[in-house]
């Protein structure tokens, strides 16, 4: 996926939202993007498609995220793009257990299109401020994150703006981009912020680019 | 026929009827609940207004309906205004604002009524707003809101837009439903109450009159009556109250048991459905949810018991909840089921195969129609063909049935919810009026229309990254690059063709510039064509599956539709072409013999190649011509092409 580095062209990352519906995939990227939150998001049919710039460590690279509806029969309308994306992240709602189960499925579809190499996968459980609810535990989340090989995992509130960005930023280093020979920065699956600054001395926090939030086509 | 008559008619009545209809939604207004009240002056147009007046003919759930709009609707903000005749007059005419203006614009609207262009503004006047019909109470409250309830900015539109381009159009509406009703009165039919119920007949003009827009408090009336929704209602008498029954049993078995599957993805939906329309919101003050959650719910899971082949898929929700903006919640459900049986056949089904063949269709169609669009969806460059065995066999020109284009991931959307959340509000229900008089090939010509609209924005955004990448490669392309540039320009037209019709809040840049347009070639499609279309694809994608069954351990997986071919063939098998029902299979055939017997008879001896090219190829969809059926169908042609080069010749020999 990687592109030409010269010049202005930015590296590009397809990034695929998946997850059972209403867990908050919405409102993960609305979050990430504008860091705004609505109590309710209209249900996405089909996919929605959005671009963000995103720099990190004097680099910047283009974010593509793919919302996705969350309903089970939409799964077989998905595999043609996520074949090329760079990074899955599948999300479950730590207030239904039954969305924590389905993320098997979702990886596995990942695994099938893309093989279990080329994909960074990434685990999230969200609307953790509803802890009073909370019927999937941190540590199940992790146990479930190393079994099905994620490399990423992490419990956000899109609600509360909590850890969305560290998730943004712990992917982002995931990224060839930004390895640089090491390989394996992100094997900590941890839930909490642990991973500021990790390895890298003055690493600048992931920033907006507000001119570019629109995407690709209009910049 | 006698337009000059109606002309002139108009011109001298045209304050009168408006008043009259004052008068009459006012009578209306005195019998029906008091939602939407806040308002004071201004009324709105849709639902609980409506919804309550017809739902009272109806027995099962309609005290409860009534009870929850009586009692402590969310609308009912302040200022409880008694609706008496003064006010409901007062609310028509602030409903459409200016009526004066409007009277002036009417000559010039009539004359154009064939080709009219004119009273729309261009591209720039993309202003859209629907605050006039709203429940505007005294301003402040409710004045972000449209006349159906629903905020006026979003994403891509601001209230200056918004308010802009209704002052505009606010006129437009006026004008037409003046029309309307003189339309109306010519053919005789009451306009009971300005809720008239009874529609002329099928013809050119009344097509155009739909097309032109239906008045907002017809709207409801005018889609069940063109949909024919009654006789549907009159076969199934009291159904929809059984299934309410079986569903109230269902929810008593809930607390016992596991809940059905349905009911439980419904019930995450119900509040992800119009969060941004009033009639869906529950205010933090509100104890109870809306009435209309609840009717949404009811339906949708009626819905899913009556056709469990269905049961309920994601975008049902906005179908429903439109339709319940516009009508009681029965006639909303049986409308739900001639959407998903008639207009959109197999689309919402559980292996949702019904998209994939519409946007096969739709795929054929922008081919076919828009050949100038065509390039930025269809791929750049043929990807790695399919490795058969040990032959290699390229799918050619039909490839992009089986592997949709990434487009179609985008398009398919506005099937699914036929543009509701994809057009602005006023925008889709033009496109709705038009669905229920034309049935479903309007859907086709309105992503038609759409796409050919968008086409500056594509052309605007995509050859700088072209070139851009030209000169970086030191005008040379390599493969890489190219596959580089392509993916990146498929991102772009995906991005510009997801948020292009989300600022069409004018419809009638759709319908003026394309739609109304006799030399668009698009308009030459029509339900025939799209019957026959759906067929063919349906067909070609069957025959795509089956051949994948057969010879499918050697095909090379990296197919999008491969993996769950298996589960959907199945399905596709045993509902599949039964659901295109009516359908007239005609002459696709023979339109291709001439195609299909070049290629058998140099078709190379491998069973494996025979059957490829059988299930893939040989067949090419011919679309119907104008009558002068001079032009060689080039499809065919290319089609023709490409099958002799594969066998190594010269295509310029053979064409």
């Amino acid at each position: 996926m990687s592109s030409n580095r010269a010049g202005k062209s930015l590296t590009k990352y397809k990034i695929v939202f998946l997850g059972e519906q209403g867990v908050g995939k919405t409102s993960l990227i609305t979050r990430f993007m504008y860091d705004t939150f609505d109590d309710h998001y209209q249900a996405t049919i089909g996919i929605d498609f959005l671009s963000k710039t995103m720099y990190l460590d004097d680099k910047t690279i283009r974010l593509q995220l793919w919302d996705t509806a969350g309903q089970e029969r939409f799964r077989s309308l998905i595999p043609s793009y996520i074949r090329d994306s760079r990074v899955a992240i599948v999300v479950y709602d730590i207030t239904k257990k039954k969305s924590f189960e389905f993320i098997d499925k979702w990886i596995e579809d990942v695994k099938n299109e893309r093989g279990e190499e080329n994909v960074i996968l990434s685990i999230v459980g969200n609307k953790s401020d509803l802890s009073d609810e909370r019927q999937v535990s941190t540590e199940e989340g992790e146990i479930k994150a190393k079994l099905l090989g994620a490399k990423v995992f992490m419990e956000t509130s899109t609600k509360a703006g909590y850890n969305v960005k560290n998730l943004f930023k712990k992917i982002a280093k995931s990224l060839p981009e930004f390895q640089d020979g090491q390989q394996s920065i992100i094997d900590s699956n941890t839930s909490n912020d642990n991973q500021k600054d990790v390895n890298k001395p003055g690493v600048i926090d992931i920033s907006t680019n507000d001119e570019q939030t629109e995407g690709g086509c209009q910049c | 026929m006698s337009v000059d008559i109606l002309r002139t008619t108009e011109g001298i009545e045209q304050h009168k009827p408006l008043m009259n209809e004052g008068i009459g939604v006012a009578a209306e207004q005195t019998e029906s609940t008091k939602v939407a009240r806040n308002s004071g002056p201004r009324k709105s147009p849709s639902a609980p207004n409506f919804h309550e007046k017809t739902y009272a003919g109806h027995s099962m759930s309609e005290p409860t309906l009534l009870r929850n709009c009586n009692g402590d609707n969310l609308l009912n903000l302040g200022d409880n205004l008694s609706f008496n005749d003064r006010d409901a007059n007062l609310s028509v005419i602030n409903l459409y604002d200016d009526e004066v203006i409007s009277r002036q614009m009417d000559d010039f609207e009539d004359n154009n009524d064939e080709d009219s262009q004119q009273n729309v503004d261009s591209d720039e006047g993309n202003t859209p707003t629907m605050s006039m019909l709203q429940n505007n109470c005294n301003g402040s409250e409710t004045e972000h809101l449209d006349r159906y309830g629903f905020k006026k900015q979003n994403n891509f539109i601001t209230v200056e837009e918004y308010n802009k381009w209704w002052k505009d159009y606010s006129q437009y509406c006026i004008r037409r439903k003046h029309k309307w009703k003189l339309l109306l009165a010519k053919s005789g039919l009451p306009m009971d109450n300005d809720s008239p119920n009874r529609f002329p007949s099928r013809s050119e003009k009344l097509k155009r009159y739909v097309r032109k827009g239906i008045p907002a408090e017809w709207r409801g009336n005018a889609w069940w009556y063109f949909a024919r929704g009654q006789e549907k209602l009159t076969k199934n008498k009291g159904l929809y109250d059984k299934l309410l029954q079986k569903m109230d049993d269902l929810l008593k078995k809930k607390k016992k048991k596991k809940p059905m599957q349905d009911l439980d993805i419904i019930e995450r939906d119900l509040n992800r459905t119009f969060p941004d329309n009033i009639h869906f919101q529950r205010e933090t003050f509100q104890l109870d949810e809306p009435p209309m959650i609840k009717s949404l719910r009811r339906v949708l899971v009626a819905f899913s018991l009556y056709n469990p082949k269905i049961g309920y898929c994601q975008s049902m929700n906005f179908l429903a909840g439109l339709l319940l903006l516009f009508m009681d919640e029965e006639k909303a459900f049986w409308m739900l089921v001639i959407i998903t049986s008639r207009y959109l056949p197999g689309v919402h089904n559980v292996n949702l195969e019904g998209v994939n063949v519409d946007q096969g269709v739709l795929m054929l169609c922008v081919k076919e129609y828009l050949p100038e669009i065509w390039p930025f969806i269809a791929p750049l460059h043929k990807r790695s063909p399919i490795n058969l065995g040990n032959s290699k066999y390229n799918f050619g020109k039909n490839e992009f049935l089986y592997r949709l284009p990434p487009i179609t991931l985008c398009t398919a959307s506005w099937f699914m919810s036929c543009f509701v959340g994809v057009l602005p509000i006023e925008t889709t229900l033009r496109v709705w009026d038009c669905l229920f008089y034309e049935e479903s090939h309007f859907l086709f010509k309105a992503s038609l229309a759409i796409l050919k609209l968008s086409e500056q924005t594509l052309l605007k955004n995509r050859p700088q990254r072209v070139l851009r990448h030209y000169s970086l490669s030191n005008g040379n392309y390599h493969s890489k690059d190219l596959r580089i540039n392509q993916d990146e320009s498929e991102m772009e037209v995906f991005q510009v063709i997801q948020s292009f019709p989300k600022h069409l809040i004018n419809p009638n840049d759709i319908f003026d510039k394309v739609i109304f347009k006799k030399r668009v070639a698009l308009n030459r499609l029509d339900q025939d064509e799209i019957d026959r279309c759906r067929k063919y694809v349906t067909t070609q994608r069957q025959r795509y599956k089956n051949y994948n069954e057969i010879v499918g351990s050697n095909l090379h997986h990296d197919d999008d539709e491969i993996n769950d071919s298996n589960a959907q063939k199945n399905d596709l098998l045993s509902n599949g072409p039964q659901d295109y029902g009516s359908i007239n299979n005609e002459n696709n055939e023979e339109q291709i013999s001439g195609a299909a017997s070049d290629m058998k008879v140099n078709s190379n001896n491998r069973i494996g190649n025979d059957l490829v090219n059988n299930a893939l190829s040989s067949e090419v969809y011919g679309f119907k011509k104008s009558l002068s059926g001079v032009h060689w169908n080039n499809s065919i042609k290319e089609k023709v092409r490409q099958m002799r080069k594969k066998r190594g010749k010269d295509d310029d020999v053979l064409l």
